[in-house]
């Protein structure tokens, strides 16, 4: 007994004179030594790219008002309602309707998921510049510099008067900058170099199509002068992606979002997303609520975003194949306040085909899960402000197994990509700049290009009455042709994000959206009486009340807000 | 060395002295025995304690001095001459004076103590069941605000002295001299093996240091006593408990109503998928809504119920409470025991939910020869927590009235689909239906063993070693709900475990001696600490069957996943020591210093010393002292710095970058398999340091009336500095998405008071009775930021809570509403208002620039009590006794955010409380709330607003108890010693204004404190019990 007392006695007093026992290595995670070196630099880079979908490390907001696809913006623009019921998601429903509060958890939700993407890329760029040799790393230098770019041009067209966060305030820790203006000429300075560094073209260790090409730095500089108004500038950088024979239209305007062609010759930078049997932690968890319901699709939820009359109504062309004159006041049939259980005849006059690889409406063949169903197939009800259509670039296409994810409620976190930039935006761009410079002929060929490719593809369905053609005489003059460029923009871009944005710096939004509501609301009655009137205001998201407070006093609100 | 210990040891229980046996009995005044009173040869640690019928056997030799010691008795020291007998007496006392306490590492008496430290009568707060120790707490110590964990099972959460960081304010637990902050340790304790609860509120907790500034709370366990007869106690209550507040919703035609008057008001002409359309709405009898595809919903409807369904009806039920406690103690000349065994099984008032618990305990000590004594600690506990998914409160308190429970096949009902506007809640029935099998099963061990070694009648040396280990096993399945409207595709098994544990080892030396009227007691230690955590969890989804038989996660179809796994461990080396001096009965002095070293800091950080001294003066045993006004008077002070290290995490000096699959890793080929990535999940701050609260306490010990009233009054005044939070301006909204690093950020300071009132006597006619009331008032300010302010946790209407310099910490911030605008004219005069209009709330132009927008948002309420308090009534007569004990807070308030659920149309298809009957109407023009619309117009129901925050105060009838001890003859012809039944009701009666389910909100961050959320309310529970003693 004694031996056993004095056992405990000497062990006692030995486990309490260990020298390091109060030094203990954090588990399972890496020290900042620990990525000093080529893995380090490859995994804090995939994390600035993992970033693009929005999906950050904790931070407010759930994962829908941070989506990397903009698919809430599009619902305050005249391309989509925010879809379901007005009491699912109050929150965007206050958008929707312009009462913006600075607290509402979309605005917060999207602004720190973005400068997260910044300081991911930063994080990138200050490793590199404190390593041995930078030059060993300067393609993925220009990765996060291209990174860096993207999520600061999206800060900049959301925001208008937004901080700049640099590699050397996130070294330091200064995180808390002033949002005196915009920030476009460290957007163009990023682009720049990313074009003069990355590779320009795929093979060997670059051979992953998610990585940008030295081109499509240059088509995101060219975007970034054409949302300057620096005409010249972009038609230059645009034209440059053009003429690199990087890229081309895919035949088939619906490949772009089926898995077989997602990342074909048209994709030049998009979101790459991954779903699988999982939870699909790669798939866009940010649109999981944008899949139509109904007994049709099986378990598929919650009926968010869906496409407006409005955009129903621009897909509308006349007799010659080009887009009518009137569309605008002239509404295509549809089922509005109809079940799926009365009659219903589908529109019979000419239409853009691209309206069926885009808006889902009654009758026609919904992603090959057969005849949308119409009100079945629809969330809300008819007194929501939401309307009879849904979204059909954001649903994975029937046997598209691919794209079809699980997790969440089920089978919606898609891995559809998200393209930041396709071919046919960068064509439609470099029209915008050559229209814009007064070169309407060149402007032309690039509209008629992608129009071409919309007539001779393959068509959604054989029963509607598709007519289509390109521009096949010269525009009267810059006001007809900028017309022109614009409305091809709206039909091949609808629902990619962008639309918000376009109004915005064509300085028509205030009266576009207005008119838009008005519009509505001759099917939509509700809608135009719940909205308020679109103001100059809105051309400048919130800044986030919380942004503003954590701040220190180095945010100010924008105007009006 | 070795063998010089050996010596040391065969010698000490080799050397006995002649010593003579003296036997005696014990009694009171009335020559009644006094069992279990303690009889201490002085000088020694012999000492035995008295049978039931009052005897005792003792060695002592001539000379020896034999204390004669008993709860509530006065002590008696008498010197042993020839006589081989002594009997005494002892007089029956309430000076609180005598009684003994434990200070940390050490006892003491009250009459010696010089720092705060308060009691729990055990015998009182423990004469009924309780479920869960820390609710002995609730309201019998001045300075200790305990407030209701929730759910059966859940753990209360415990202030001492209010609040004094911006980090975690749980106190320490040390149990048997085991440390933790864990506060679900008191739930794993059976209150009935409970001897001792000490509660350390200023600088006495020094001794505990490092972790010491939130307050220590020590408890001790029953461990039996020397020559004692064995005993057996059966301790059994049945009971049922309910909730009784919830707030009274709209039934079926109010909220048609409701509804109808919304649209109206909007200027919308009213239709709904339910109600129809036109002038009025029509109640339907069926739910419009398509009914879920396969065989069970063939020919079902969804019959409304006649007043639509009562929802809070629906998942409140009256449920049951079992406890029965078994314990046997006892102990011979060489040793004793404890050992008991309890089973608790607390059916949830909610339905499908409870708590189930099974805790044994061994205690025992023997003594080798007449120097070593072992000890050993050993509380095993297995419980299982039924847990829910979602909030079902907060669905219950939205979901329609038009939504039957069940539908007319028996199948749950939903809301089948957004567009029957029905609402978005979950059916919260079936919810916790289909929840019921799933749970969080915990195994608990708490054990120590500790060597006493009497080296010398003064030197003790005492060596322990302690572990507590958690093991955590939790199980949940999401089945699928195809009534509802945002019904699920896959159903999923989730699965959680961890390990936990904490051990601790501690050394120290004891020295006490007397010279002439100076007595010393001297410790010195050092104690070594480590917790190491380890954890993981794992999904599957598709299962074939939705039965519990089935749930393993080999079972499911789908791919599995790790949702998560982690790992941490922490330390702490120290040094301790500790000197009581007292000088001929009338001063009394106490120091005290620790020096922690902490694996939690960087190194040139991680260690510190916390000093603390306290003094004391017995006035009222001077000599000169007149008794008239007061029998006993003393005085004390104390001042000591104390530590909280208690931040969450273990290594928060260093940056920590993480392998994340769902925040860093990413798919380049836009299909398949996923390339690691990182992210910088937490910025680290070497600079980091420990939080000081400096303690100053001020204190008066009094008693009158021959000592029959007592009180006592400690002032006190906590300062910390050094704040630690996470600084959410260092790493703002345009920083990289790493958590923020925690930084000593400011100073805070906490003032008030204590104050305890004991009054005890008996009538003539032999009634017994006592009244004690305590009452403590803690105001904080904080006094330093290094930024101006900081904000809390943001929620759907933003973030709540600010705290700034010269405000107490975590305020209610936002506008302030100042009525209601009655008329056009007062729209047009008052500032700008983005969405003014009659009906709609007015806000206050804080900077009177003639707009309202965000730069008007201003302090708004106060979650900070001015007084809690505490009353307990004790009264008996003959065989029959009475308690009842009432507490309450007053002056809080209270940022009701569940109000957003169910009085606001911010889910506008969902229900609403009786509330909004008192919307604002040109014929209702001095309403409450605004006028009914279909959305949150006006900012009203989106940010936070005055509207939200609702006066907390209340007071509440805690527990009543009835007793009846049954005659002695009865009792023995059950063979039983004594035999005991009671009632014990516990919150039957709740005095607020507060209209939410219940004014007793469960504290989260400090930097979110009052904001009521949809808790589990507290319960009433009336219950009948029985104790019996063999």
């Amino acid at each position: 007994m004694k031996k056993i007392l004095i056992l405990l006695l000497s062990a006692s007093i030995l486990v309490a004179c260990s020298d390091d026992f109060t030094e203990i290595d954090p588990v399972g995670s890496l020290s900042d030594a620990s990525l000093q070196n080529a893995t380090g630099v490859d995994l804090l880079l995939t994390g600035a790219y993992s970033v693009l979908d929005g999906m950050r490390n904790g931070g407010p907001g759930a994962d829908w008002t941070k989506s990397g696809d903009n698919w809430w913006l599009d619902a305050i623009s005249d391309d989509a309602h925010k879809g379901s019921t007005d009491g699912d998601q109050a929150d965007l429903l206050l958008i929707e309707l312009f009462q913006w509060d600075t607290t509402n958890p979309y605005f917060e939700g999207r602004w720190q998921a973005l400068f997260a993407g910044v300081n991911r890329a930063n994080a990138v760029i200050d490793l590199i510049n404190n390593a041995a040799n930078p030059s060993d790393f300067s393609v993925q230098k220009a990765q996060a510099r291209f990174l860096r770019g993207h999520y600061n041009f999206e800060i900049q067209r959301m925001w208008v008067n937004v901080p700049y966060i640099s590699d050397e305030n996130y070294a330091a820790s200064e995180f808390n900058q002033p949002n005196s203006g915009p920030i476009w000429s460290q957007i163009e300075a990023d682009f720049s170099a990313a074009a003069g560094s990355l590779p320009t073209s795929r093979g060997g260790s670059y051979s992953e199509p998610g990585r940008p090409l030295a081109s499509a730095a240059r088509a995101y500089l060219g975007r970034t002068q054409l949302y300057q108004g620096k005409w010249s500038d972009a038609l230059t950088s645009l034209e440059s992606v053009i003429n690199s024979g990087d890229y081309a239209l895919n035949s088939d305007f619906s490949a772009n979002f089926r898995s077989a062609g997602e990342n074909s010759s048209e994709m030049i930078f998009a979101i790459q997303f991954a779903s699988d049997g999982g939870q699909s932690p790669q798939g866009n968890r940010g649109g999981t609520l944008n899949m139509p319901i109904g007994s049709m699709t099986g378990g598929m939820c919650c009926g968010f975003y869906q496409p407006t009359l409005d955009l129903a109504n621009a897909f509308q062309t006349d007799s010659n194949g080009l887009p009518l004159a009137n569309w605008s006041t002239t509404d295509i049939s549809n089922d509005y306040g109809v079940y799926e259980t009365e009659a219903h005849t589908p529109h019979s006059g000419p239409l853009d085909p691209r309206i069926d690889f885009t808006v889902g409406r009654r009758g026609v063949d919904l992603n090959g899960f057969g005849p949308m169903s119409g009100k079945d197939n629809i969330r809300a009800s008819f007194t929501d402000i939401s309307g009879p259509f849904v979204n059909k670039k954001n649903l994975y296409t029937a046997g598209d197994d691919t794209n079809r994810g699980t997790g969440g409620w089920g089978e919606q976190r898609t891995g559809i990509n998200y393209h930041i930039l396709r071919y046919a935006d960068v064509l439609l761009m470099a029209a915008e700049a050559a229209v814009e410079s007064g070169n309407l002929e060149t402007g032309r060929n690039y509209v008629n290009q992608v129009r071409a490719r919309a007539k001779n593809g393959p068509r959604a369905d054989a029963s509607p009455n598709y007519v289509i053609d390109t521009y096949n005489s010269s525009w009267s003059d810059q006001a007809a042709a900028r017309n022109a460029v614009r409305h091809e923009r709206r039909v091949e871009m609808a629902l990619e994000g962008h639309r918000l944005f376009d109004l915005r710096r064509w300085n028509i939004m205030v009266d576009a959206l207005n008119t838009y509501i008005s519009n509505e609301g001759r099917t939509i009655t509700n809608f135009a009486v719940k909205a308020n009137p679109v103001s100059a205001k809105h051309n400048a998201l919130p800044i986030p009340l919380n942004a503003i407070d954590q701040s220190q006093g180095a945010l100010s609100q924008n105007p009006g807000h | 060395m070795k063998k010089a210990f050996l010596v040391v040891l065969m010698l000490s229980s080799s050397l006995i002295f002649a010593q003579d046996s003296i036997s005696g009995s014990v009694s009171d005044e009335n020559n009644n025995p006094i069992p279990g009173a303690t009889i201490v040869v002085e000088g020694t640690n012999t000492g035995v304690v008295t049978d039931f019928d009052g005897n005792y056997q003792i060695n002592a030799s001539t000379g020896d001095q034999l204390t004669f010691s008993s709860l509530g008795f006065g002590s008696q020291t008498i010197t042993v001459g020839n006589q081989n007998q002594i009997n005494v007496t002892l007089m029956s006392s309430v000076d609180i004076l005598d009684e003994v306490v434990v200070s940390g590492y050490q006892t003491q008496q009250r009459r010696s103590l010089s720092g705060a430290i308060g009691t729990v009568d055990t015998d009182e707060a423990f004469k009924t069941q309780v479920t869960n120790a820390a609710e002995a707490l609730q309201g019998r110590v001045a300075g200790v605000q305990v407030t209701s964990g929730g759910g059966p099972g859940a753990a209360p959460i415990v202030r001492i002295r209010g609040y004094a960081t911006t980090n975690d304010n749980s106190p320490l637990y040390v149990i048997d001299g085991i440390q933790t902050t864990d506060a679900n340790v008191m739930r794993d304790i059976n209150p009935k093996d409970i001897e001792n609860i000490s509660v350390l509120k200023d600088g006495a907790a020094a001794i505990y240091g490092a972790r010491a500034s939130n307050g220590v709370i020590v408890v001790t366990t029953k461990g039996g006593s020397y020559n004692m007869e064995n005993t057996f106690e059966v301790d059994a209550s049945y009971g049922i408990s309910e909730v009784t507040r919830y707030p009274d919703m709209l039934n079926v035609q109010q909220h048609a109503d409701m509804t109808w008057q919304s649209i109206l008001n909007d200027g919308n002409s009213p239709s709904h998928p339910q109600y129809g359309s036109g002038p009025t709405p029509s109640v339907p009898v069926f739910l419009n809504v398509p009914m879920p595809s396969g065989p069970e919903y063939e020919g079902a409807g969804a019959k409304v119920s006649p007043n639509g369904t009562s929802w809070f009806d629906e998942i409140f039920d009256p449920a049951s409470v079992t406890n029965v406690s078994l314990s046997a103690s006892g102990g011979s000349e060489q040793g004793k025991f404890h050992l008991s065994a309890n089973y608790l099984k607390q059916e949830g008032v909610i339905i499908h939910t409870g708590y189930e618990r099974v805790s044994t305990r061994l205690n025992s000590e023997f003594k080798i020869g007449d120097k070593i004594t072992i000890t050993e600690h050993l509380n095993v506990t297995y419980d299982k927590e039924g847990t829910t998914s979602g909030n079902p409160i907060q669905n219950a308190a939205f979901s329609s009235p038009l939504v039957p429970v069940r539908d007319t096949n028996g199948n749950f009902a939903g809301t089948y689909s957004n567009s029957a506007r029905v609402g978005i809640a979950n059916n919260p029935v079936s919810d916790l239906s289909r929840g019921a099998n799933d749970y969080n099963k915990n195994l608990r061990v708490i054990g120590d063993i500790s060597m006493k070694w009497q080296i010398t009648p003064e030197l003790l040396f005492k060596t322990s070693a302690g572990v507590t280990m958690r093991d955590l096993n939790g199980r949940y399945f999401t089945a699928l709900n195809p009534e509802h409207g945002e019904a699920i595709s896959n159903n999923t098994l989730s699965e959680q475990s961890f390990r936990q544990d904490e051990w601790v080892v501690t050394n120290f030396l004891n020295y006490k001696n007397t010279f002439g009227d100076h007595t010393l007691d001297l410790l010195v230690g050092t104690e070594a600490q480590k917790d190491n955590y380890k954890g993981f969890g794992a999904l599957r989804t598709n299962y074939l069957f939705e039965d519990p038989s089935f749930y393993l996660l080999s079972n499911g179809a789908g791919v599995p996943v790790i949702s998560g796994a982690s790992a941490s461990s922490s330390s702490i080396f120290s040094l301790l020591g500790t000197a009581n001096w007292s000088y001929g009965g009338k001063y009394f002095a106490t120091a005290t210093v620790r020096k922690d070293d902490t694996s939690r800091f960087a190194n040139a950080e991680s260690d510190a010393i916390f000093p603390s001294g306290s003094v004391a003066w017995l006035v009222s045993s001077e000599d000169w002292y007149d008794s008239s006004v007061f029998d006993t008077l003393k005085v004390r002070a104390s001042y000591g710095e104390l530590g909280n290290q208690q931040i969450g995490g273990s290594n928060l000096d260093v940056n920590i970058s993480l392998l994340s699959e769902g925040s860093a890793f990413y798919a380049f080929g836009g299909s398949g398999g996923a390339t690691a990535g990182a992210n910088i999940a937490t910025k680290g701050n070497p600079l980091l340091t420990w939080e000081t609260m400096t303690s100053t306490n001020f204190a008066l010990d009094m008693g009158f009336l021959d000592n029959k009233l007592t009180a006592t009054i400690d002032v006190f005044s906590n300062e910390t500095t050094g704040l630690v939070a996470q600084d959410t301006q260092k790493i703002s909204t345009t920083a990289i998405d790493a958590a923020a690093p925690y930084t000593n950020l400011g100073s805070m300071k906490s003032t008030g008071f204590d104050l305890s009132l004991n009054y005890s006597d008996t009538t003539s006619s032999g009634v017994t009775y006592a009244i004690n009331a305590n009452a403590t008032r803690a105001k904080n300010e904080v006094t330093e930021l290094i930024s101006e302010f900081y904000s809390g946790g943001s929620q759907r209407i933003g973030s709540m809570t600010r705290t700034s310099v010269g405000e107490p910490i975590s305020y209610f911030y936002g506008r302030n509403v100042l009525g209601i605008f009655q008329t056009a004219a007062e729209v047009a005069s008052h500032a700008t208002q983005t969405g003014a209009g009659v009906g709609r709330f007015k806000y206050e132009d804080i900077n009177n620039d003639g707009v309202i927008n965000d730069n008007d948002r201003t302090k708004i309420g106060d979650p900070h009590p001015d007084l809690i308090f505490g009353v307990n009534l004790n009264l008996a007569y003959k065989n029959w006794d009475m308690s009842m004990f009432w507490n309450g807070s007053i002056g809080n308030d209270i940022f009701d955010y569940t109000a957003l659920y169910y009085e606001t149309p911010y889910f506008f298809n969902g229900n609403r409380s009786t509330a909004v009957l008192d919307s604002w109407s040109p014929s209702n023009t001095g309403a409450a709330l605004p006028a009914l619309s279909e959305t949150t117009l006006n900012n009203e129901f989106s940010t936070s607003n005055s509207f939200f925050v609702r006066d907390g105060s209340y007071v509440r009838l805690r527990t009543l108890q009835i007793g009846y001890t049954l005659p002695d003859t009865f009792a023995s012809k059950l063979g039983a010693s004594s035999a005991r039944v009671y009632y014990n009701g516990s919150n039957l009666l709740t005095l607020t204004d507060f209209t939410g389910l219940d004014p007793e909100v469960p504290r989260g961050g400090a930097l979110d404190i009052g904001v009521y959320s949809a808790q589990y309310p507290t319960n009433s529970i009336s219950s009948l019990g029985i104790n019996i003693k063999f």
